[in-house]
C-alpha cells in the first residue's frame, strides 16, 4: 500500500478515538482486534525512520506488562471462585496488614481476568505507540502552538535522542564484546546502562542548547515555511476513527 | 563586534578558573582561532559568546561580554539567535528536524520571519554551501562532511553577524575539511562575517586565521597574530615545528610562505630516493574477498589484503569510505556478507572472551564505550581480574602512558586524551597480538598525539606486534605508519609504504612534505635527519 502523506495530528486523533473505544467496550477481543488493525496500518505505512520502531518496542513492552500483571494478579489479589488450577500456600501476614492476601487458590477465572485486564490496558498504549510510529515527531512539533514550548523541547529531545540511544546501545554492546565480556545478564546490563545514561544525558543537554541558541521559543509567534495542509484524506481517516468510537 | 571586558569564569564545584580576566575585542570580519590543550576551556570561551555559558551550564561569570552591543548577561541565548550562529562539536547532536530543508528553516520559523524571506534565504544558503542536491535528504543519511555543512548552513540562514564553530573539522577527512574552511574563508571575505573557531588540527586552519586566542588552562589567555602567538607557543602545527627545527628566524603559516623561506635549503640537497623498508613475511591478519553490505549498500567490496607482523598500517579514505567497517571486520564484530578475516589463522568472528582479548585489542571511535567503571581505579581493577594478572598492573601501564592520573577520578571527568589513555591501558593489559584503533586522534591536542604516537611505535617495534589504525589525520599517519592503505567506496585504491601513498595525493600530503617537495620527507624528523646526514 502506498504511504499516505497525512497531517501529523491525524493519526494521533484517530488513535485517541480507537483507544477511547477500546476502554469503553472493555472487551479483550475488541482490544486484540484494535491492536491487530493498528499493526496492519503501521506495517503498511511505516518507513525507515527511527521512530517507526516504537510500535515494535511497545508490543514487546506490552508482553512484559501482561506477564508481570498476570503473575502479580494471581499471587496478590482478590480471590475469584471457580475452577482451581493449583494452590499456593497462603503467606501469613502480620495483623496490621488486614485485607491483603498473598497466595491461596489460583483459579482459572482469576488468571483470565488479570490477563484480560492487562491486555486492555496494554492495547491502549500500543495504539498510541502506533500513532507515534506513524508520525514524524518533528512535523508534529511544527503544528503545535508555541506556548507548548516545554512540551516541544521534550518531544524533540525524546524523539531525537531515543533513536540515537538505540544505536548507542549496539555500539556499547559491541565494545563490551570486544573487551571479551558478556553482553547479556544483569552485570552486563549495568555495564551498558552506565555509559548509556551518561551519554544520553550529555546528548540531551547538547540538543537543548542547540535549540535554545537557535531562538526556539523566543518569539511568541512562529512562522511556517511550508504550512502543513489539512486534506480530505485526513478528515476521512478521522471520520473512520470516530465511526468506530460511535459504534462502540 | 564581540567584546570581552575583564571576563572571568568559574564553574560550580570547581576550584580552578577557566578564564581569568580576559579582555578581548573581535572586530567585524575577523576570523579568530581559539587554541589550547584539551580541557583548557576553549568550548567554554565559545559558548560564552552567545551566553550558553553560564545560562545553560551554570557557573559564575565576572566582567561583561557584549555582542553587537548587546550584553549577554542581560538576555537569554535565544534572544541572540539572529546575531550569533553557533555550531557545536558534533553537529548531528544538535539537529532538530528530519530533512535538510526543515533543519534550515527551524531557526527562522522560531524567529517568526515571513515566508517569502525564508524562501529566499533557504535558496541562497543552499547555493552558498552547495547543498542543493541534498535539500530533501534525511539528515541521518548524510556523511560527516555533509552534516557539518548543513549545520553551518542552518546557522548562516538566519543571517547572523557572528559564526562560532567548535572543532568544525575534527570529524572530517582532509578534503571535506578543506571544503568547509574555504567556505568560511569566503564568507569572511565576501560578507564580512565574524568567525570564531576552536580547533586542534592547527595545520588545517592556521592559514585562514587573522588572530589567535591561546588559552593555557590555568585561566590565562594571550591574544595576537598567528606569527606572534606561534613564535613562542607550545601548541604548534608541523609547519612551525619545521621552521624552529631548521632554525628560521621567522615563521610562516602557509605552505607558500614556508617554501619561499626554505628555497635555499631545498636547493642544497639532491633529490633523495627513499628505500622502502621490507616488512616481515609472517602474516598476522589475512583478509580475503571480504564484502560487507548495509541495507543493500556495499560498505566493502571483495577486499583482499594481508597485514604482517610488526607493521603499523594506516587506513585512510574519505568519510564513509568503509574504514570503520574494515576495522570492525578485523575485530570480528561485523556481519560479513562474504569472505573472511583470519588472525593467526583463526576466524576473527569466532574469537571469544579471553582468547579474543589476547588476540585483538580494539579501541572504538568513542573510547568511553569501553569504560563503565565508576573510577579509574575500578576500571583498572576490572581489567586486572579479567586477565588474571597481578593487581595493579593495568594502573601501572596507565601511569606509564599518562603519568599523574588520579585513581579516584571518574572516567567521564578525564580529558579526551586521558580517556583514550585509560581505554588503551585496559586493552593493553591483556597483551593483544594486534591493536586496532578507530580515529584515535579526534579531539586530541598535539601533546596527547605525541604520547599516543610513541606508545604505538613502542608497541609495534619493542613488542613486535601489529597496529591497524583508521584516521583522517595525515600528520599522524606521517609520523606513525609504515604502510598506508587507501580506501574509496569499499575498494582499496592504494596500498603501499606511507611515503609513496601520501606523496602521490596532494590532498592527503602532510604539511612538511608539501613544503619540502619534491623531497620524500614527511615529518620534521625526516628533514632534521637529512640535514644531519648532510653534515
Amino acid at each position: 500500500m502506498k504511504r499516505l502523506s497525512l497531517h501529523p495530528l491525524t493519526w494521533w486523533i484517530f488513535s485517541a478515538a480507537i483507544a477511547i473505544a477500546v476502554s469503553r467496550v472493555n472487551s479483550t477481543w475488541f482490544a486484540l482486534v484494535a491492536v491487530g488493525a493498528m499493526a496492519i496500518i503501521v506495517f503498511s505505512q511505516k518507513d525507515s525512520a527511527p521512530w517507526s520502531k516504537s510500535f515494535g518496542w511497545s508490543l514487546k513492552l506490552a508482553m512484559w506488562v501482561i506477564a508481570i500483571r498476570a503473575v502479580v494478579g494471581v499471587v496478590i489479589g482478590v480471590p475469584i471462585p471457580g475452577t482451581v488450577i493449583f494452590h499456593i500456600p497462603i503467606l501469613k501476614l502480620p495483623h496490621w496488614m488486614p485485607g491483603i492476601r498473598i497466595g491461596g487458590d489460583v483459579t482459572r477465572e482469576r488468571l483470565f481476568s488479570s490477563i484480560s485486564e492487562g491486555i486492555i490496558i496494554c492495547a491502549i498504549f500500543v495504539i498510541f505507540a502506533a500513532a507515534a510510529s506513524l508520525t514524524s515527531p518533528h512535523r508534529l512539533l511544527r503544528v503545535l502552538p508555541v506556548y507548548m514550548y516545554e512540551f516541544g523541547v521534550t518531544v524533540v529531545i525524546a524523539t531525537s535522542v531515543l533513536p540515537q540511544l538505540v544505536s548507542a546501545v549496539s555500539r556499547i554492546r559491541m565494545a563490551a564484546r570486544l573487551r571479551g565480556q558478556q553482553t547479556s545478564g544483569v552485570r552486563a546490563f549495568k555495564r551498558i546502562a552506565i555509559p548509556l545514561l551518561e551519554e544520553s544525558l550529555a546528548r540531551c543537554l547538547d540538543l537543548a542548547a542547540a535549540m535554545d541558541s537557535r531562538g526556539y521559543g523566543v518569539s511568541k509567534k512562529r512562522s511556517r515555511y511550508r504550512p502543513i495542509q489539512w486534506k480530505f484524506i485526513d478528515s476521512a481517516v478521522i471520520a473512520m476513527g470516530l465511526l468506530v468510537l460511535g459504534l462502540a | 563586534m564581540i567584546k570581552f571586558s575583564n571576563v572571568s569564569l568559574v564553574y560550580p564545584n570547581s576550584t580552578t578558573t577557566v578564564i581569568e580576566d580576559l579582555t578581548l575585542e573581535i572586530a567585524e570580519g575577523e576570523l579568530v582561532l581559539v587554541i589550547g590543550p584539551t580541557g583548557s576551556g576553549k568550548s567554554s570561551l565559545l559558548r560564552l559568546i552567545n551566553g550558553l555559558v553560564p545560562h545553560h551550564t551554570g557557573g559564575i561569570l565576572a566582567g561583561d561580554i557584549s555582542v553587537d552591543g548587546v550584553s549577554t548577561s542581560s538576555v537569554k541565548p535565544g534572544a541572540l539567535a539572529h546575531v550569533i550562529g553557533i555550531v557545536g562539536q558534533n553537529p548531528a547532536n544538535g539537529f532538530v528536524a528530519d530533512t535538510v530543508e526543515e533543519e534550515l528553516v527551524f531557526g527562522m520559523e522560531a524567529l517568526n520571519l515571513s515566508n517569502d524571506v525564508m524562501r529566499k534565504r533557504v535558496e541562497e544558503t543552499l547555493d552558498l554551501l552547495s547543498l542543493v542536491p541534498l535539500r530533501n535528504r534525511a539528515l541521518t543519511s548524510l556523511s560527516g562532511g555533509e552534516q557539518q555543512r548543513v549545520a553551518i548552513a542552518s546557522a548562516l540562514v538566519a543571517h547572523p553577524k557572528v559564526l562560532v564553530l567548535d572543532e568544525p573539522t575534527s570529524a572530517l577527512d582532509p578534503i571535506a575539511a578543506e571544503e568547509v574552511l574555504s567556505i568560511l574563508h569566503r564568507l569572511v571575505h565576501d560578507l564580512s562575517l565574524t568567525v570564531v573557531i576552536a580547533e586542534h588540527k592547527l595545520e588545517r586552519v592556521i592559514q585562514f586565521a587573522d588572530r589567535i586566542v591561546q588559552i593555557n588552562g590555568s585561566g590565562n589567555a594571550s591574544v595576537g597574530t598567528p606569527e606572534e602567538i606561534l613564535m613562542y607557543s607550545t601548541i604548534v602545527p608541523p609547519i612551525v615545528e619545521l621552521a624552529r627545527a631548521i632554525g628560521l628566524e621567522e615563521i610562516g603559516v602557509s605552505v607558500r610562505e614556508m617554501r619561499r623561506m626554505t628555497q635555499n635549503l631545498r636547493d642544497s640537497f639532491d633529490i633523495e630516493v627513499k628505500e622502502t623498508t621490507r616488512h616481515s613475511n609472517d602474516v598476522i591478519v589475512d583478509i580475503a574477498d571480504l564484502t560487507i553490505a548495509y541495507q543493500g549498500k556495499k560498505a566493502l567490496n571483495t577486499l583482499t589484503v594481508k597485514i604482517y607482523d610488526n607493521e603499523i598500517v594506516a587506513i585512510m579514505g574519505r568519510n564513509g569510505a568503509g574504514k570503520s567497517s574494515l576495522l570492525r571486520a578485523i575485530a570480528g564484530v561485523s556481519e560479513n556478507s562474504s569472505g573472511y578475516v583470519k588472525i593467526h589463522g583463526v576466524d576473527s568472528q569466532t574469537l571469544q572472551r579471553k582468547i579474543r582479548r589476547q588476540t585483538v585489542g580494539y579501541i572504538p571511535q568513542e573510547p568511553s564505550d569501553l569504560l563503565y567503571g565508576q573510577s579509574v581505579q575500578k576500571e583498572c581493577d576490572q581489567a586486572d581480574s579479567d586477565n588474571d594478572i597481578q593487581p595493579g598492573t593495568t594502573f601501572e601501564i596507565l601511569q606509564k602512558l599518562i603519568p599523574g592520573i588520579s585513581e579516584h577520578v571518574h572516567p567521564r571527568d578525564l580529558s579526551e586524551g586521558q580517556r583514550l589513555g585509560l581505554a588503551l591501558s585496559v586493552v593493553l593489559s591483556s597483551n593483544p597480538q594486534l591493536l586496532v584503533l578507530d580515529e584515535p586522534t579526534r579531539g586530541l591536542d598535539y601533546q596527547a598525539k605525541r604520547v599516543l604516537t610513541k606508545i604505538l611505535i613502542d608497541f609495534a617495534r619493542v613488542f613486535n606486534r601489529s597496529v591497524v589504525i583508521a584516521t583522517h589525520d595525515v600528520e599522524l599517519v606521517a609520523e606513525l605508519a609504515s604502510r598506508t592503505i587507501f580506501i574509496a567506496d569499499g575498494d582499496i585504491v592504494a596500498d603501499g609504504p606511507t611515503v609513496d601513498v601520501l606523496l602521490s595525493s596532494p590532498a592527503f600530503a602532510p604539511q612538511v612534505s608539501k613544503i619540502m617537495a619534491p623531497q620524500p620527507w614527511l615529518t620534521v624528523a625526516d628533514v632534521v635527519a637529512a640535514i644531519e646526514s648532510q653534515k
